[in-house]
């Protein structure tokens, strides 16, 4: 039986009809139609799908979307807009860290959360705040160099953030 | 697409439990999810209800004179954060960053780790090395046990239908202890362990005889296992880098490991001399002081 519940994505709060089996990842593709959030495993494995839950970085394809109500979810729709991209989205154009693009998505939130969590990171660091994520791409040695060029612009930038 | 089911949020332990029996066997309990959603996926678990534990209050780490006692539901972020178990228990802190990966244990929690009762898990090597005792509640009774009795083999544990696991507690550990934490798996991420290991010791006041030792070891028997010949091997004895070496080829030969797509029995049966060794030698340096972090 579907329910109706209250979600708030990237600071809106939508109102949704959902099952409660229904995964947070096709509610956000299917019901509101953000789809930059990517559907890669299923199993929690990729990290093509990762949202921010109150800030932190979880698998939407292992979150029932009922189960949200109450918390805040940034989708990539919500870090930058095309006319004004976020610092780490720049920094992943200039240093040519996109291929494909399937897991920028899922790359640059988590990127956004370690830098939130740790402004100066360091290669190893870079590394495993991005373990979650993988790319079949690039070998992640230009993602790296996005997020470490990233983490410098915004210290360097008066009051960091975008 | 998942298997439809039933789904309530209560706000307290007793309306989880009242919830849990209303709904009969086919209820189960979700807290991160991390398990029990890609089980619902693949149809080997498909429960009438879930009843999601997230609001219950269980998911904080709190200290006492005596003991530490961690929420069921908290999630291996907040474990790795916590500056308690940073302190007291690193050991259980290298168990929580062996885990999946950032987002994994944003979601994953402790009690799920547990419940889900796969030979690999990560978590109950440490618990076991702290001695931990696991408090299980129902509307009938609630009753404490140590966590080496929680599990029953593959996937099966004591719990009970309409039985949480609401908490862990872990006794301070003693003066001149020690304990370390070690996983080897096909990566550093997001993989399950191939073998992982934990042993505690405690330094005798002359800081060199083994007053007492604790290894455990997983994914080499159908449940985590305590290596008791080899903590006998120790306990006692000055301790050497013979003796080390001694004790971990004894818990190798405690282990009943299968051969399966992440490795070969041979090769555990390696792995648990090498990583019993590396652990001990670890453990020992924090008793003594070396490193505490």
């Amino acid at each position: 039986m579907k329910q109706a519940i209250r979600l708030v994505v990237n600071g809106t709060e939508h109102s949704v009809e959902v099952q409660p089996s229904d995964l947070l990842v096709d509610v956000l593709r299917d019901t509101l139609r953000l789809t930059g959030t990517k559907k890669g495993c299923g199993t929690g494995e990729c990290g093509a799908c990762t949202v921010l839950l109150d800030g932190k970085p979880v698998n939407s394809c292992l979150l029932l979307a009922i189960r949200c109500e109450g918390r805040q979810i940034t989708t990539i729709e919500g870090l930058g807009t095309p006319d004004s991209l976020h610092i780490l989205q720049k920094a992943f154009i200039e240093n040519g860290a996109v291929q494909c693009g399937f897991c920028a998505p899922g790359m640059l939130l988590s990127a956004k959360a370690l830098l939130d969590e740790n402004p100066a990171p360091n290669e190893m660091d870079i590394r495993q705040g991005l373990a979650g994520n993988i790319c079949r791409c690039t070998g992640y040695v230009k993602i790296v160099k996005a997020v470490s060029s990233a983490a410098r612009t915004m210290s360097g930038a008066e009051g960091g953030g975008r | 697409m998942l298997p439809r089911t039933l789904y309530v949020r209560p706000s307290g332990l007793s309306e989880a439990l009242e919830a849990l029996e209303e709904h009969g066997p086919g209820a189960r309990v979700i807290a991160g999810g991390t398990d029990l959603i890609p089980s619902m996926r693949a149809r080997t678990q498909t429960p009438s209800c879930l009843v999601d534990i997230q609001d219950l209050g269980l998911d904080t780490i709190t200290r006492t004179d005596t003991f530490v006692r961690i929420g069921a539901a908290c999630t291996f972020s907040e474990l790795a954060r916590s500056s308690i178990i940073r302190e007291l228990f690193p050991v259980l802190r290298e168990a929580a960053l062996a885990i999946g990966a950032v987002q994994t244990r944003n979601l994953a929690t402790i009690g799920g780790n547990l419940s889900s009762a796969v030979p690999s898990c990560d978590s109950a090597p440490a618990l076991y090395v702290l001695k931990a005792r696991l408090t299980l509640i129902s509307l009938r009774q609630q009753r404490v046990i140590p966590v080496e009795e929680f599990f029953q083999g593959p996937r099966r544990t004591v719990l009970a239908p309409a039985e949480i696991l609401a908490w862990i507690d872990i006794p301070l550990p003693p003066h001149r202890s020690g304990a370390a934490f070690l996983k080897i798996g096909r990566r550093k991420a997001l993989t399950l362990a191939i073998v992982n290991a934990a042993a505690s010791v405690c330094a005798a006041k002359d800081g060199s005889t083994v007053e007492d030792a604790t290894i455990s070891l997983g994914a080499v028997a159908p449940s985590p296992l305590r290596a008791r010949k080899a903590e006998a091997v120790l306990r006692g004895y000055m301790w050497s880098e013979e003796l080390v070496k001694e004790a971990a080829e004894v818990a190798s030969g405690e282990t009943s490991p299968i051969s399966d797509i992440r490795a070969s029995a041979d090769y555990r049966r390696e792995l648990c001399k090498v990583l019993v060794r590396r652990a001990l030698m670890q453990a020992w340096e924090r008793a003594l002081g070396g490193d505490q972090r």
